[in-house]
């Protein structure tokens, strides 16, 4: 398929928007988790590959005033990221991403490091829309339509649990839950900008519980509160010399775990938010097939959550 | 180009495997409601419920030695928290102080920390996390966490006897409810 420079552009927006990162984790709450990979329109196969630095300074509590972790502590947790996403037809395509998860958690009088498998995301997604909506100068109200994806995700528990073999809690990489959720996604390019809309549901399977951190107990039916995403982000590409790209996106998060239950109480203790941004630089080369992605990213608020800060290095090749 | 090829057919055949080999080792792909505790002689000496709790004694914050089973005899029964001074555990103690501790008034709640690793650098986390309501235990080589097995947000409730009636996760915060309505 011969491929214009609008295609290749806009291929370069989707990779460099970051959707192909990993959403959060927390080792004390069963992070570990990765989010979807969304090959861009006409790229056959891709593979991402990418590691985040995560670090934790401090949590907010329940009423969200911030609290500083104790003395002397240190904890972090790395993830390696092994994505793969396949086009099943001009409008449908599914990925998967694996994580790997090291644990690294120092405290004053407690040192602790373990790693395993966190918990894998396959997705479906589907594109209703046949062409690239990129554009380079809005003539009329059908240059405003941005490209719009539907997507199925799902968090399969392959990660380390608090419900599994495990000693402690810091052996964990991921929640145990099964969970669905539900996408929208809206992408425009106006070139040299972008911005980008993204909303997902997502609801958890409940699961029977019979053990914890390795002891067995009295059997319980557990579940997880509904989780909703809201993201937006703003790009900015610049062409270099040898006519690759170099994209500056900008992305806001609104993330919300709503309280679970247990034997179908509420339970009172559970839930969550975060707010975070995300800083993202991107290169492609001139084919846009080989992506290079730098992300910084911070917690800006939440409730029940850590303060975070992750660094990503990511690299995709997409095949067209 | 022949790099770009091989991956391409190399893809394909990892879309296939990984799942298949993840699929193959994760417990809680397939989770089991089958009740496996063992059988323990009630009253023998260990950490499951209906054993005689294993004594400690450790300082709390104010660099005073509590002894166990020094507690009993002054009290409807002795709850012990194991905290990290994380979300989840704010989120227990939080709870345990609004809805749990003023029921009870003649039950003594400690909180173990078994992280910080001496008792300044815990009076400063129950300091910061706003706890000083509550005694604090300091398991400063976190001995006593190992020796009941226990880890962030565990609950042991142990009756004016040194029985232990409860010994699991706090989750919600009801069993321990249950468990102190049940004492004589």
């Amino acid at each position: 398929m011969l491929l214009t420079k609008t295609h290749l552009l806009a291929a370069s927006f989707m990779l460099a928007a970051g959707y192909t990162g990993t959403v959060n984790a927390a080792s004390c709450c069963g992070g570990g988790s990765a989010s979807s990979l969304i090959l861009p329109k006409f790229g056959r196969q891709m593979i991402d590959v990418s590691l985040d630095l995560e670090s934790y300074d401090g949590f907010w509590n329940s009423d969200a005033v911030h609290v500083a972790d104790p003395p002397g502590s240190s904890l972090n947790q790395q993830r390696l990221n092994f994505g793969a996403g396949y086009r099943i037809s001009s409008n449908w395509q599914t990925s998967i991403i694996m994580p790997y998860v090291w644990n690294d958690n120092q405290y004053a009088g407690f040192s602790t490091k373990t790693n395993g498998l966190g918990d894998a995301v396959a997705s479906i997604w589907y594109e209703a829309f046949d062409a690239i909506t990129c554009v380079y100068k809005v003539n009329s109200i059908a240059d405003l339509k941005p490209s719009i994806y539907y997507g199925l995700s799902m968090t399969l528990p392959t990660g380390v649990s608090p419900y599994g073999d495990v000693q402690n809690s810091f052996d964990i990489t991921g929640r145990g839950f099964y969970r669905l959720d539900a996408s929208l996604l809206l992408d425009k390019t106006v070139f040299p900008w972008n911005a980008t809309l993204q909303y997902s549901y997502g609801v958890y399977s409940e699961r029977p519980v019979n053990r914890e951190y390795g002891n067995y107990i009295e059997p319980y039916d557990k579940n997880l509160g509904d989780r909703s995403l809201l993201m937006f982000s703003f790009g900015y590409t610049d062409q270099t010399e040898k006519l690759g790209t170099i994209t500056y996106t900008l992305a806001y998060s609104e993330l919300e775990e709503k309280t679970g239950e247990i034997d179908g109480q509420t339970d009172p203790t559970g839930g969550l938010e975060k707010q975070s941004l995300a800083f993202t630089v991107a290169m492609a080369n001139f084919d846009k097939d080989w992506i290079y992605k730098l992300t910084y990213n911070k917690a800006t608020d939440g409730t029940n959550f850590p303060a975070t800060e992750i660094v990503s290095l990511g690299v995709s090749h997409v095949f067209f | 180009m022949f790099f770009s090829r091989m991956l391409s057919r190399k893809l394909s055949a990892v879309l296939v495997f990984i799942p298949l080999l993840v699929l193959a080792g994760c417990d809680d792909l397939n989770p089991s409601s089958a009740d496996l505790r063992a059988d323990v002689v009630p009253g023998s000496d260990g950490v499951q419920v209906e054993q005689k709790a294993l004594d400690f004694t450790l300082s709390d914050t104010l660099y005073t030695d509590v002894t166990l089973s020094s507690e009993y005899p002054s009290a409807d029964a002795v709850v012990l928290y194991f905290t990290m001074w994380c979300p989840i555990c704010d989120s227990h103690m939080s709870y345990m102080r609004q809805y749990v501790v003023t029921n009870y008034p003649n039950v003594k709640f400690y909180f173990v920390d078994y992280v910080t690793g001496s008792v300044s650098a815990s009076r400063q986390a129950q300091q910061s996390n706003g706890y000083t309501d509550f005694d604090v235990l300091v398991d400063t080589n976190h001995a006593i966490q190992e020796l009941y097995n226990a880890t962030m947000g565990t609950v042991i409730v142990m009756d004016s006897n040194g029985i232990i009636k409860m010994n699991e996760d706090f989750k919600d915060g009801s069993k321990l409810q249950t468990v102190l309505a049940l004492l004589p």
